[in-house]
């Protein structure tokens, strides 16, 4: 699992790749942490090359949001595949992100 | 004269930085009296007179002031409500907090003849046991504020003839924000008496007389009407719920033409079991422990939709409503509907 941030201006976008599985979590939710701090700006998750997401996984999405609605910025959740689309669903998590195509 | 304006000039350098510190004090004492009160007001303004306006006054006026202890407005604290009925809480918070010098104090806003409009506003000589000073505080709405700065900025009191159809516009003026004042005091007024009666009816459980509104919404989440499901699904794979806010519902609800709490309520009366289905069918074999909180509306409606045919097109109407149009609510309207078929409400 890889998580590569790339910040530009007012915009901080974060690949995510591969499978942000239980094992893989504690890793990026670390390598995550300092965005929180940065929340005030546009966060965008890019997961298009992001293949299956666990509790853990979101539990880190959901930190991000968190933040962001605290600081005022937002989180957009971009390029999701169907399977991570439903388990969103599943959880109540779909409408909590504001989901690019 | 000259002495004396001399010597108050020289007191005054001498006593600034306790006037600094005093005007810090006093709008700290303010800010946690409002806070206490539950009064919320759009600024505190204060200003400590410079020397050079002093100077100014006592040039002009200065066979009236003897010592420092004469001049009431050395220190000066502004407070701005939002409306013209917490003008008068302030002033009564004010007379609480401080001795007031009535005799020097004046209410601007009974001073305007009652066919004249201008600058409305309340201001008190105050002093307190702490200082030996005395000191203003002001106190005026939003829209008061704004018309004594355009005023201001105008040069209206400058002394300056200013030709009579500009002061008729600038008086027009005032009576246009003062109309505007009372009129917002009047809407705030009636939509507090509004929520109460809202807040009422909720506690009372007369839930079919509320309309659905934003504050009757906001109301009835805080009876928490869909945590038992919440806590059923939870329940089942030992997970945890994470609140998250709830507010875009009310959009959903009365998308789907809900008309008021009542129907709300017989939707988590009538549906839950249906909603624990889909919930059990979709989480109950997998590994997730965790879900929002708003998983329990969304599949009471999903569970409503279904039920009353709405089909398809209703799904992803429903997904639309909650969250924006796009085409992917098609493909989770699809697979629901595939769903469906397997759960057991549909079938009966």
């Amino acid at each position: 699992m890889e998580a590569k941030i790339l910040e530009n201006n007012a915009v901080i976008t974060v690949e995510l790749i591969g499978r942000l599985d239980t094992a893989a979590a504690q890793e990026v939710s670390e390598k995550l942490l300092p965005l929180q701090e940065k929340a005030d700006r546009t966060i965008v998750l890019d997961c298009s090359q992001l293949n299956y997401i666990s509790s853990s996984g979101l539990r880190i999405f959901l930190a991000l949001r968190k933040a962001s609605a605290v600081k005022g910025g937002k989180v957009i959740v971009k390029s999701i595949n169907d399977d991570i689309r439903t388990v969103f669903m599943m959880t109540g998590f779909l409408n909590l992100f504001e989901i690019e195509a | 004269m000259v002495n004396s304006a001399n010597a108050i000039l020289k007191e005054y350098k001498e006593k600034l930085p306790l006037f600094h510190e005093q005007e810090k004090i006093l709008k700290q004492e303010l800010t946690a009296a409002f806070e206490k009160a539950g009064l919320h007001v759009a600024a505190i303004e204060s200003r400590v007179k410079s020397y050079e306006s002093l100077e100014g006054k006592l040039r002009l006026k200065g066979s009236k002031y003897h010592s420092l202890a004469d001049i009431t407005d050395i220190m000066g604290v502004r407070v701005i409500t939002y409306y013209v009925d917490d003008v008068d809480r302030v002033a009564s918070l004010v007379e609480r907090l401080f001795t007031v010098d009535w005799e020097n104090s004046v209410d601007k806003r009974k001073l305007l003849e009652i066919d004249s409009f201008g600058y409305l506003s309340l201001h008190y000589i105050c002093s307190t046991p702490s200082f030996p000073y005395r000191f203003e505080v002001q106190m005026r709405t939003l829209l008061q504020h704004a018309w004594a700065n355009m005023d201001h900025d105008t040069g209206y009191k400058s002394g300056v003839e200013i030709p009579s159809r500009y002061l008729r516009s600038m008086s027009r003026m005032a009576g246009l924000l003062e109309l505007v004042d009372e009129e917002f005091s009047k809407i705030h007024v009636e939509l507090a008496d509004y929520r109460r009666r809202v807040q009422a009816l909720v506690a009372s459980g007369n839930l079919s007389d509320v309309p659905l509104d934003g504050d009757s919404f906001r109301s009835y989440l805080e009876l928490k009407p869909f945590d038992a499901l919440n806590k059923r699904i939870a329940k089942m794979n030992q997970a945890e719920i994470q609140e998250v806010p709830l507010g875009q519902y009310l959009t959903v609800f009365k998308g789907l033409g809900f008309q008021n709490l009542g129907d709300i309520a017989d939707l988590v009366k009538e549906y839950s079991e249906a909603a624990f289905q889909i919930a059990c069918y979709q989480i109950g074999l997998t590994d997730l422990d965790i879900i929002a909180s708003s998983l329990g509306p969304q599949d009471l409606c999903i569970a409503y939709v279904l039920k009353k045919g709405g089909g398809r097109v209703g799904l992803k109407y429903f997904f639309d409503l909650l969250n924006g149009q796009s085409e992917s609510n098609a493909s989770i309207a699809d697979m629901l509907m595939e769903q469906a078929a397997d759960l057991p409400f549909m079938n009966q």
